[in-house]
């Protein structure tokens, strides 16, 4: 199972090195047959006696991130569409893109995908869960901007990103908070112990990041935005990303933590209102697209929030009926895109206002087009699924049985027969709209790039075997009940769930006469499309998340540009006094509340008067220093400062370091002075009154924040200090007289030697600079 | 005891020196500042090697017992960031010959950067705070001598702010020093911290505390103090940068780590609450940061800040597990950060602009340096399997363990707006129409600017995927500094 997961990978890997080929073969052949490989592997699990399996590789098992595959009827679902319809994609697209396509990029996005979606839906660890998830994010993030020469592509491309991988990490945090409390990163572990996450005060917080994660990602109301955009990929990677598998990859989450989280009442109610929502707006909108993939792209938001309330109700008619439409929809969808793919192909168009009266020319096409659609609207007819899983859904929004009957719970049940049918009548409308559209009326040739003519038989190849997939799931839906959807069903349930497929009820059968209320309402809404297209000024109008989404990222980089720009101005004196500020507030603070400050004057000495004279000098000499205008005084001043430092150290008996001071004092002056001549005239900065408050706030406050630290420290004086060990050994193990002097060249040799490393690299930069070539002044 | 532990010192310290003497001889410079990395590289590996197996080195220089000289303390922890900072100095060490003038090769590159990887070393190395202020000033100087190296006039304006705010943090550096050893009466780390716990950091020793503090955040670039490194970072040649980038800032986060877990390690609640709140802000306004510009240089720059506030993140939440993310998150930086200065070195170079308005379309003419930029892209994000993750990982765990809700919340926020500053370079820098390459003659070079980067990315590639070969010893090293009397008695040998 770790190869079929990693085998994609590999090829991908290794299809960049095929290059030089790919002008004798399509590289489309080749990565064919990888998920046909992995289909086969995998249908070998089907049949009714089928039992999970769980196989564990090991990868980082001391962060508990190991590669725990866990094949269960769900995941059976998913890995089986992932890698039949992969298959079909694949080799659509071997008509569809043309060889001076770049075509290598295209395979490896495109594998990395599929391994990454089979990653998502065998993982049973939620950090390979969660890798695999942004992984295909990614991919499809590199595959919509494939033709990245296009704005729109780009702009389609990033806004996929951002708002799927916001939702990748809000299911981080989903994911990282149920480890933490269960201590397991195993999903089937955190099921068993549910109670843990349940109980938690957290539970709220946890339900909402995991939702996020899985509603970003299946485009669900109000983040279904990004989907129409990413209809800028090429075809074979609508019908394939988003629309088929990955897009359902949010549904998957819901459905695999169901077992858990729909005991919960804020499950139901969040989950089966933001579905019915996205359903009805979904094919609300849809029906105003003039692009045929961006009817698909709001159909398919419609279908998914169809499929994601389900799993909101709950109930095992309801679960039942959802895995069943994830089925039902990427069979009849996956094939609509195709078809548009094919009317793009040949006609040189997707506007529909372009299009009409394709049937005559495109025969076959139409046909598979007049199966997809009417089994997307729910057509009562046998031999189309659709109708089967959408009569399913009308019945389980009927039979809530299981969910109580008060307060928001009440209201939400009350409303959803309603909404479904409301959401159905668009759907029907927009399916119609799309056949006929497309394929019947009148045909403007003229308007066309192209002269429209059948495709060829290997494009049509795969939209034809996912039709015959259509219609045989319509005549026998028995065939894959019990081996496979009842399967599926049960694991998201979490118990047996059995249930009959029929076609016929009887006349009085309620969700029958909801459908024939869709077939009527809908008709007429058709036929009368021209004359309430005006709502749509009304609603959505001018407000769209389309328009809060750009102005946010807009923004975004404006607001971070004004408020960087509000503190980063270049200017030196203000960076220090934020700086000297923070330190100044804080440390304050801290002082404040640790009680840190002491005074303890039983240790001190006698001030006699000389000190009381030198310290008066250095004071009034430093002030001086920020007083003056001229350069030369300030330097003569700042003089005055080292002399009366040289001075104390005099009255403190360190005739050694005075002598130092006094050395360094005379040669920095006169260092200063010969420098300063080139420099132009000290000029005093005009500053604003309020300004120069501050500075002279912040600077007392900090003079006065370190003396009294110096004061605590002074007074606190807790332990012998060491260098009780340098006065005792000086002479007795250092060999010399002066302590000073052992301590730099013995006793802390090492900082002796790097502060002269020290001094030589400020050497070696200084004669860089003045060695500098081509400076002005030099001849 | 052993005199391994001042390898790492000593060797570049010696080949700084000897470079500086031949330093108009180019060419035999270069082959052998490459060599001799190579070679340090190589001996770090070992020594660490020995450390993992045999526990740390100490070395009591001049054969001054604790705590009355200078000690080296080669532990497991120290000898992780030094051989993290070798892999660095490799990388860019033949990176240099692409991007520097003859006038920058000529005067003293190669002894400004073996004397600044000695600093570092020492840094991560030395036992002993009075010391550490030392070291701080080597690669402070070395700094300073590769930051005005070429002398743009761009350059020496950038350089005057930088070298005037580490002027100033040394300046606090060694006062609290003074303040602390007043107090304490001793400057060996060990001993300090026997002492400090002792009297179970009361009085006047907090505050001391979290001055030293300061000083190691305003080099670790923490909110609010680290206004003065986005632009000098970008100023010089982009070798330079990726050194100051890779290195710099983490030997403040070392420090902090390193104090906070070993000395000031009694009054947790009140200190590290401080730093969760900072590492929030220092994330945040990092991240706005790097969203403000179109400078590409600049958005890379802005992003050293938003990953020291990760780093202090861990310090904060003071956990075993949020510990070891923090180190986790420290060596994953310090790589990704190398890496992406030298590739937009190479991207600016090959694109004659740093104006991501002016670019477009450059995969078609430049695929492995928009590949490469895609990934250290996700890699910087966190993105799994990259090394990223796996520090963020443990670091989101740690924090939600300890109930620090706010802080994992920044957290994610902040990860997704850096992956989008860093896409924004991608989709309009490398993506576009097909142009004209406008330099066509730099393509050779590029190639040769793209080698070293590659090897950096591949350890990020292999610190993620290989998680299970590092995160034991990164674990270990977590646990240690958790309890710190193992490094005082490995010191003090009580």
């Amino acid at each position: 199972m770790l190869l079929a997961v990693l085998l994609p990978f590999i090829i991908a890997i290794i299809i960049p090195f095929l290059s030089k080929w790919k002008d004798k073969i399509h590289p489309g052949y080749f990565v064919t047959i990888i998920p046909a490989l992995i289909f086969i592997y995998f249908a070998r699990f089907l049949g009714s006696n089928f039992e999970p399996v769980m196989r564990e590789y090991s990868w980082i098992p001391s962060l508990d991130i190991n590669m725990v595959f866990y094949l269960d009827g769900l995941s059976l679902l998913f890995v089986l569409l992932i890698s039949g319809i992969g298959a079909l994609v694949a080799f659509y697209s071997i008509f569809y893109l043309h060889k001076s396509e770049q075509l290598g990029h295209f395979y490896v996005y495109f594998l990395l995908f599929m391994g990454s979606m089979l990653g998502v839906v065998l993982s049973d660890n939620v950090f390979v869960l969660y890798s695999f998830w942004e992984f295909t994010s990614l991919s499809s993030f590199l595959l919509i901007g494939f033709w990245n020469y296009k704005k729109e592509s780009r702009y389609g491309a990033l806004k996929s990103m951002l708002i799927t991988v916001f939702g990748g990490l809000s299911l981080l945090g989903a994911l990282v908070f149920m480890t933490v409390l269960t201590n397991t990163t195993s999903i089937q572990e955190m099921i068993s112990q549910q109670q843990l996450i349940l109980n938690s005060e957290y539970f709220p917080l946890i339900l909402a990041l995991l939702l996020l994660g899985a509603f970003t990602k299946s485009a669900q109301f109000p983040f279904h935005i990004w989907l129409p955009d990413a209809m800028e990929a090429p075809t074979p990677v609508s019908a394939y990303l988003h629309s088929a598998t990955m897009v359902k990859a949010g549904i998957y989450l819901v459905a695999r933590y169901s077992p858990m989280l729909s005991s919960s009442d804020w499950f139901f109610i969040i989950v089966s209102s933001v579905g019915i929502i996205t359903l009805c707006w979904g094919s609300y909108m849809a029906v105003r697209q003039t692009d045929l993939k961006g009817i698909l792209a709001f159909s398919t938001i419609s279908q998914l929030g169809m499929i994601m309330s389900m799993l909101g109700f709950g109930t095992k008619v309801a679960v039942f009926a959802a895995v069943f439409h994830i089925l039902n929809h990427a069979t009849f969808k996956g094939s609509l895109f195709m078809v548009a793919g094919i009317v793009d192909h040949e006609a040189g168009t997707r506007d529909i206002r372009k299009l009409g009266g394709l049937m005559t020319y495109l025969p076959i096409t139409a046909t598979l087009a007049l199966f997809g659609t009417f089994s997307m609207a729910g057509v009562p007819l046998p031999f189309l699924n659709g109708f089967y899983s959408k009569e399913l859904f009308f019945d389980a929004s009927l039979h809530l049985d299981e969910i109580a009957n008060v307060g928001v719970v009440g209201f939400i049940k009350m409303l959803l027969p309603y909404l479904a049918v409301f959401g159905s009548i668009f759907t029907f409308v927009y399916s119609v709209y799309f056949f006929f559209g497309t394929f019947r009326g009148k045909s403007h040739l003229e308007e066309l790039p192209k002269k429209p003519h059948e495709a060829p038989i290997g494009m049509l190849i795969s939209p034809i075997i996912l039709i015959l997939g259509v219609i045989l799931i319509g005549l026998f839906p028995k065939w894959i009940n019990e081996p496979f959807i009842a399967h599926a069903a049960s694991a998201v349930k979490g118990l047996e769930v059995q249930k009959e497929i029929y076609f016929w009820h009887g006349f009085l059968y309620p969700p029958l006469i909801m459908s024939i209320t869709v077939l009527v309402f809908g008709t007429v809404l058709y036929l009368s499309r021209k004359q309430w297209a005006p709502v749509y000024r009304i609603i959505p109008g001018v407000l769209s998340m389309n328009k809060f989404y750009d102005g946010l990222v807009d923004r975004l980089e404006t607001y971070s540009s004004t408020v960087t720009k509000g503190y980063m101005n270049g200017s030196l004196g203000r960076y220090v006094r934020l700086v000297l500020a923070a330190i100044l507030i804080v440390t304050f603070a801290f002082m404040a509340i640790t009680g840190g400050f002491t005074v303890d004057t039983s240790n001190l000495a006698d001030v006699s008067l000389p000190e009381i004279f030198v310290a008066i000098t250095m004071v009034i000499a430093a002030v001086g220093t920020i007083l003056t205008n001229n350069r030369i005084t300030a330097i003569l001043i700042l003089g005055v400062v080292g002399y009366g430092l040289s001075m104390l150290f005099v009255l403190y008996r360190a005739p050694d370091l005075a002598l130092t001071q006094l050395i360094i004092e005379t040669v920095t002056v006169a260092l200063f002075l010969l420098v300063f001549y080139h420099l132009p005239k000290l000029r005093k900065k005009e500053e604003a009154a309020s300004t120069r408050m501050l500075n002279l706030i912040i600077s007392v406050g900090f003079g006065a924040m370190m003396t009294m630290i110096a004061i605590s420290a002074h007074s606190s004086k807790w332990f012998e200090s060491i260098s009780s060990y340098f006065i005792d050994n000086t002479y007795k193990l250092g060999g010399g007289d002066n302590m000073v002097n052992v301590i730099l060249v013995d006793f802390r040799g090492l900082d002796t030697l790097f502060e002269i490393v020290v001094l030589g690299i400020a050497a070696m930069a200084i004669y860089g600079l003045i060695r500098l070539p081509g400076k002005k002044e030099e001849k | 005891m052993s005199n391994l532990a001042a390898l790492p010192i000593i060797l570049p310290l010696l080949a700084g020196i000897v470079v500086a003497f031949i330093h108009k001889k180019t060419k035999i410079v270069r082959i052998l500042s490459q060599v001799i990395s190579v070679v340090n590289l190589i001996a770090v590996a070992w020594v660490f090697l020995q450390v993992q197996q045999n526990g740390s080195i100490i070395l009591e220089t001049g054969g001054w017992a604790a705590p009355y000289g200078i000690i080296l303390v080669g532990d497991l922890l120290s000898m992780t960031l030094v051989l993290t900072t070798n892999i660095i100095a490799v990388a860019c060490v033949f990176f240099a010959p692409q991007s520097l003038s003859k006038h920058q090769e000529e005067y003293y590159f190669y002894s400004f950067f073996f004397l600044l990887v000695a600093g570092v070393s020492g840094a991560f190395l030395t036992g002993d705070l009075f010391n550490l202020f030392v070291f701080f000033e080597v690669l402070l100087m070395a700094s300073y001598g590769l930051i005005v190296l070429g002398n743009g006039k761009v350059q020496l304006r950038e350089s005057i702010k930088y070298v005037l705010i580490n002027l100033f943090s040394s300046m606090l550096f060694v006062t609290t020093i003074a303040f602390l050893y007043s107090v304490v009466g001793t400057v060996n780390m060990a001993q300090i911290a026997v002492r400090v716990q002792e009297v179970e950091q009361q009085g006047i020793l907090t505050t001391i505390g979290i001055l030293f503090f300061f000083v190691f955040a305003t080099k670790a670039a923490v909110f609010p103090l680290y206004y003065w490194l986005p632009r000098p970072y970008i100023s010089p040649n982009p070798v330079v940068s990726a050194l100051f980038g890779a290195l710099l800032t983490k030997v403040g986060i070392y420090s902090i780590l390193r104090t906070f877990t070993l000395m000031f390690n009694q009054d947790v609640q009140l200190t590290h609450t401080l730093f969760i709140y900072l590492a929030a802000l220092t994330m945040l306004f990092g991240v706005i940061g790097a969203l403000s510009t179109h400078n590409v240089k600049l958005i890379i720059a802005y992003n050293i800040i938003p990953a020291v506030g990760f780093m202090l993140m861990g310090i904060g939440i003071f956990s075993e597990v949020s510990i070891s993310g923090t180190i986790y998150y420290l060596v994953h930086d310090m790589i990704i950060k190398g890496a992406l200065f030298l590739l937009v070195g190479a991207l600016v170079y090959v694109a004659g602009t740093s104006d991501l308005r002016k670019m477009g379309g450059l995969i078609h003419h430049h695929p492995v340096l928009g590949w490469m930029f895609f990934m250290a892209s996700l890699v910087l994000a966190g993105i799994p399997p990259f090394s990223g993750f796996i520090g963020k990982l443990l670091l989101l765990r740690g924090g939600l363990a300890q109930d620090e809700l706010m802080i994992v919340i920044v957290a994610l926020i902040s990860s997704l707006l850096i992956l989008f500053s860093m896409i924004r370079i991608f989709i309009r820098g490398f993506w576009g129409e097909k142009t004209e390459n406008p330099y066509p003659e730099r393509k050779r070079k590029a190639a040769k600017m793209a080698w070293p980067v590659a090897i950096l990315l591949s350890f990020s590639v292999l610190l993620g995927v290989g998680a299970e070969w590092f995160y034991p010893t990164i674990q270990s090293i977590a646990e240690y500094l958790m309890d710190p009397q193992i490094y005082i008695d490995s010191v003090l040998k009580e």
